[in-house]
């Protein structure tokens, strides 16, 4: 697979990365060279094997439907925002 | 030293230990943040705790300090990346409460690489931290600062985060002791994120004993992270049996692997024979392919679990964004280090459509072949002893600017992140050049108590 | 192309069904933010403050499993939740938390009011994003809803009408709120459509190039946009252009839909299993105990009440579940038919709609309200003003027979007392003229003298018997 400028911008598209001309070539190479190592993994046969994404054998872990008081309040949480107004979290308009 | 909970002079102790901190900080750069006055003021909390003649907890004045990725409310919680600054946790973090309600003192969060994104602590945007044994050296990483901080005896004990080696490397590269535990063993409720599926929550210590007292402190089931296990952490069945059959892999000595650390392999395995230990010889063929899953599977979590980092709700937010696109991203751009965007891009290429099945699907059937091949080396040995890394610290700069020459430090310590398995680093001696040398025990899922009662034996007798 | 081609529209319609859980589904926050201020129902967790893990509400669950029976669908014993990643300010994570892989509702149908029946392709339980409202130059984000749990509902393309479009999204809502998952309140956007339109000549095999009309609110704007929408693609299909695979929005007011245009490349996901959360393994019984819960869904009504009552009645009945279930609940068919009466003609009346909210009256009341008005003691008048009592707080608890006689509503059906007040009444010199006119022949005044002795016996008397009696005497 050969990371060109396009993968680039697609994914600094992805990653909402605003990425400088001079970042954007240094990271063609990186990825280009990361991603050669992953390939690697083509030469496992992995056949029918049964995918993981979880290491444990717990299953319907879950709590009852009751209100609770949480570990940080309303106020508390909106006094980490840059911009606030009327109780909102304010943003600059979407384009 | 060990940990010894105290009983006076809290005050004085802490005084001293905050003096100790901040001189060697100048010098290694251990710190993200010294908390002097929450310090102080525990301290003093628990003399007159003491005077009043309260009980006091079991770690009463233990002094400890933990990776800046632990939330606690006193000081920002950065993970050393410009993104989190000025992030102050109104949440503790379910194992930093848990050795508070011991009385046990923080003094302070240590450096890391930014999201614990690295080997060596260099890709901090508060810059690396030394090597305790060579300025010239990186710490290891990506729990580098809780390692030098327990190596320089400035504190009794650190808190780390492992998600491919990122206690057991440093630990390693440090001289002390390092586990990482059973996935699920500790909470990761608190803890900013990196891969989901392989954090773990463990502890640099300088004795093996004191793991065992930190892990039934902070294990057991946390209803705020449904990943946690029911209580585990047990000295139970077998946890006394004094003969174990050591596994070692065959493919993991080879010569790409420092000559000295061969040796100190060689070593180890005849003080195990000595005290009477089986040694087994295990074929771990898909293990050479742990690092490129990891490397796929780790890219992808990261990918996500950094996207709430969007200057919108907290953190940095870049000045002088006019629409919403460009305050995202200018406020991630600026925001990341070069290699957190690294592992970003690489997560949103190996899940985006038309990749997903080469890349993450195929990666997480290896893992599955991966745990089973663990499965079946359990079965012939109780545990395995590996390097941690293929070469003891290395100089700073040497590989920072090489992503996949940096992966490949972690070649022997990721694979049992992938099968959620506990992993302790124990020191092992001293290269030629002075530098700390460290090798890992691996145990079975939920062996913990074993693994450290063991690994406590064996240094004991020796 | 000429002109008179003749298109067959086909409609597929994803329905966001919120759960009307105490508590959201990954945090122990008031799921109901109705009339609460902004930013007042969030959690550290919805807040997606670093290193924040999302708590299962078991409730979320069980909803589901409730609305997965009410779609006629098969529960899937196991399933998984995935993240689907996207930026957006009202989506604090960067990720949805929903099922993409392995969702808990397999394929179901539902079967309209006309008969027809609409495929389920699948439903998944997911979170709902935060509110953003835009203003000039800015905009502002509440994520009081951020995290409350929704069931999306995926229907096969089986729908073919504007028409059919809305029957569906009008029954889909019915079988929910019977089902009882949630409020379904639909001004608060409790039940949110997006609509997928195409067209393409009949008798095609293959589909046309759809477009997706997102986030309606209402059956008639469903309606209305696949109207407008279907007659777009025609027009533009008959000039010989083409129809641009997009998303549009619906204007309500000028009842247009219109490109959303966006340079955005399709959208990636990025869906990747959820590693916070572990996988759900239902049991069987843990299906039956939810099924045996369930009240029956509209179209047993429909055949129930079917056979006593005419269709349009049910279906006016029916959008109030709790009184179609009071009829059923009624012995004979007279009582279900008079009961069914009070209840469009009296409680659904505009005046009364506060009373919808209040507990209904007892089968007992009721049965015994029938009876009396069989019986001839109430008349029709009189039976609506004790039905309205049953609502009444100072009246409500006492049986039908004493409130009626509280009223004084009983009706006089005793010969003897009524002969004795109608000979009273003949015997009143205001009543004379009236008897001579009638015996002329002028038999409408019969009203007039009937009247009197309504009016002599306070109202009790039973108008018919008085008519009859002062006939026999007038003769």
């Amino acid at each position: 697979m050969e990371v060109n400028q396009d993968t680039i911008t697609h994914l600094a598209h992805l990653s909402n990365f605003a990425l400088s001309d001079t970042e954007s070539q240094s990271l063609k190479t990186d990825l280009q060279n990361i991603i050669r190592y992953i390939s690697e993994l083509d030469q496992l046969d992995t056949g029918n094997v049964e995918p993981t994404y979880q290491v444990f054998e717990m299953e319907n872990v879950w709590r009852p439907d009751e209100i609770k008081p949480q570990d940080a309040t309303p106020d508390e949480l909106l006094a980490l925002t840059a911009a606030v107004e009327n109780h909102q979290i304010k943003v600059p308009k979407v384009l | 030293m060990a940990i010894l909970a105290q009983t006076t002079n809290f005050v004085a102790r802490t005084q001293a230990t905050l003096e100790k901190a901040h001189r060697y900080q100048e010098k290694y750069n251990i710190f993200v943040t010294i908390d002097d006055e929450g310090a102080i003021q525990k301290a003093q909390e628990l003399e007159q705790k003491a005077q009043a003649g309260a009980k006091l907890g079991q770690l009463a004045g233990v002094i400890y300090a933990a990776k800046d990725n632990f939330l606690c409310p006193g000081s920002d919680t950065t993970a050393s990346a410009k993104i989190l600054t000025d992030f102050k946790s109104p949440v503790t973090s379910t194992v930093i409460e848990k050795l508070n309600a011991e009385d046990a003192i923080l003094i302070g969060k240590t450096n890391l690489d930014a999201f614990a994104h690295g080997s060596s602590t260099e890709n901090s945007y508060f810059g690396p931290t030394k090597n305790s044994k060579d300025l010239e050296r990186v710490a290891g990483g990506s729990s580098g600062g809780s390692a030098v901080a327990v190596a320089l005896e400035i504190v009794d004990f650190a808190l780390g985060t492992d998600t491919g080696g990122s206690i057991r490397q440093p630990a390693s590269f440090n001289g002390v002791y390092g586990l990482k535990p059973t996935y699920g063993a500790n909470s990761r409720y608190g803890v900013v994120a990196m891969a989901s599926s392989t954090d773990c929550i463990g502890f640099f210590t300088q004795t093996a004993q004191d793991l065992d007292l930190l892990m039934q402190i902070t294990s057991g089931q946390d209803p705020k992270d449904l990943t946690t296990l029911p209580d585990f952490y047990r000295h139970d069945d077998g946890f006394n049996d004094p003969i174990k059959r050591i596994g070692i892999i065959k493919e993991f000595d080879n010569d790409a692997v420092d000559p000295e650390i061969r040796q100190a392999m060689a070593q180890e395995i005849e003080t195990l024979k000595n005290q009477g230990h089986e040694i087994i010889e295990l074929d771990m063929p898909t293990l050479k392919y742990a690092l490129a899953t990891y490397y796929i599977i780790v890219p992808a979590e990261i990918a996500s679990n950094l996207a709430r980092h969007d200057g919108i709700r907290y953190g940095f937010r870049s000045a002088d964004s006019e629409d919403l696109m460009s305050l995202y991203q200018n406020t991630r751009n600026e925001g990341f280090m070069s290699e957190n965007k690294r592992r970003i891009m690489i997560g949103n290429y190996v899940l985006s459509s038309g990749y997903y099945d080469a890349y993450y699907l195929k990666a997480a059937k290896a893992r599955t072949m991966i745990i089973e091949e663990y499965n079946q080396a359990f079965k012939q040995c109780d545990f395995i002893l590996t390097p941690v890394s293929p070469n003891p610290a290395f100089k700073l700069g040497e590989k920072v600017n090489d992503p996949v020459a940096m992966y490949l430090e972690d070649v022997m310590s990721v694979p049992l992140n992938l099968a959620g398995l506990p992993g302790l680093t124990v020191p092992v001696g001293k290269t030629t050049a002075g530098l700390d040398l460290g090798l890992q025990f691996i145990g079975p899922r939920r062996s913990d108590a074993k693994l450290i009662n063991f690994v406590a034996n064996i240094k004991e007798k020796n | 192309m000429s002109e008179k081609t003749n298109y067959i529209p086909t409609i597929g319609i994803e329905c966001h069904v919120q759960l009307k859980t105490q508590t959201k589904l990954f945090s122990e926050v008031d799921n109901d933010a109705r009339g609460k201020e902004a930013n007042t129902c969030i959690s550290p967790v919805d807040y997606a403050l670093p290193g924040m893990l999302p708590r299962l509400n078991e409730q979320g669950i069980k909803l589901s499993i409730r609305a997965g029976l009410a779609l006629n669908a098969k529960i899937n014993l196991y399933s998984r939740f995935d993240r689907k990643h996207y930026f957006y300010p009202d989506l604090p994570k960067g990720y949805q938390i929903t099922q993409m892989y392995h969702p808990i509702i397999g394929e179901g149908y539902i079967e309209l009011p006309s008969g027809k029946t609409v495929r389920i392709e699948h439903a998944h339980l997911e979170e709902d994003a935060g509110k953003s409202s835009h203003e000039a130059g800015y905009s502002l984000i509440d994520l009081n809803r951020a995290g409350t749990p929704l069931v999306e509902i995926v229907s096969m393309p089986d729908m073919h009408s504007a028409e059919e479009a809305r029957e569906y999204v009008k029954e889909l809502w019915r079988v929910m709120t019977y089902a009882d998952v949630t409020h379904g309140d639909l001004y608060n956007g409790n039940m949110r459509f997006d609509v997928n339109i195409s067209v393409a000549e009949a008798g095609s095999d293959t589909l046309g190039t759809r477009t997706e009309i997102k986030n309606l609110n209402s059956f008639r704007s469903v309606e209305r946009a696949v109207e407008y929408e279907v007659q777009r693609q025609i027009k533009l299909l008959n000039k010989g252009e083409t129809i641009t695979q997009e998303t549009r929005g619906w204007n309500d007011a000028t009842g247009e839909t219109t490109s959303q245009r966006s340079k955005e490349v399709a959208a990636d996901y990025r869906y990747m299993p959820e590693p916070d959360l572990p996988p759900i393994q239902l049991t069987e019984e843990t299906v039956d105990q939810e099924q045996q819960t369930m009240r029956p869904m509209p179209g047993w009504y429909r055949t129930e009440l079917g056979k006593i009552l005419g269709k349009d009645i049910i279906e006016v009945l029916l959008d109030y579940p709790p009184l179609v279930s009071k009829l059923a609940e009624l012995k004979d068919d007279t009582a279900i038919k008079k009961i069914a009466n009070l209840f469009s003609s009296v409680l659904l009346a505009e005046e009364n709609a506060s009373l919808l909210n209040d507990e209904l009256p007892s089968v007992t009341q009721l049965s015994n309200l029938v009876e009396m008005n069989t019986n001839s003691e109430l008349s029709s008048t009189g039976m609506k003003e004790v039905f309205l009592k049953f609502f009444d707080p100072e009246m409500h608890y006492k049986d039908t027979r004493t409130i009626a006689k509280e009223l004084g509503v009983i009706q006089e059906n005793n010969l003897g007392e009524l002969e004795k007040i109608v000979d009273a009444v003949l015997t009143k010199p205001e009543t004379q003229k009236a008897q001579e006119d009638y015996k002329n022949g002028q038999e409408k005044v019969l009203g007039f003298l009937v009247g009197q002795v309504m009016k002599e016996s306070r109202g009790k008397a039973n108008p018919s018997t008085v008519s009859e009696i002062l006939k026999q005497k007038l003769q």
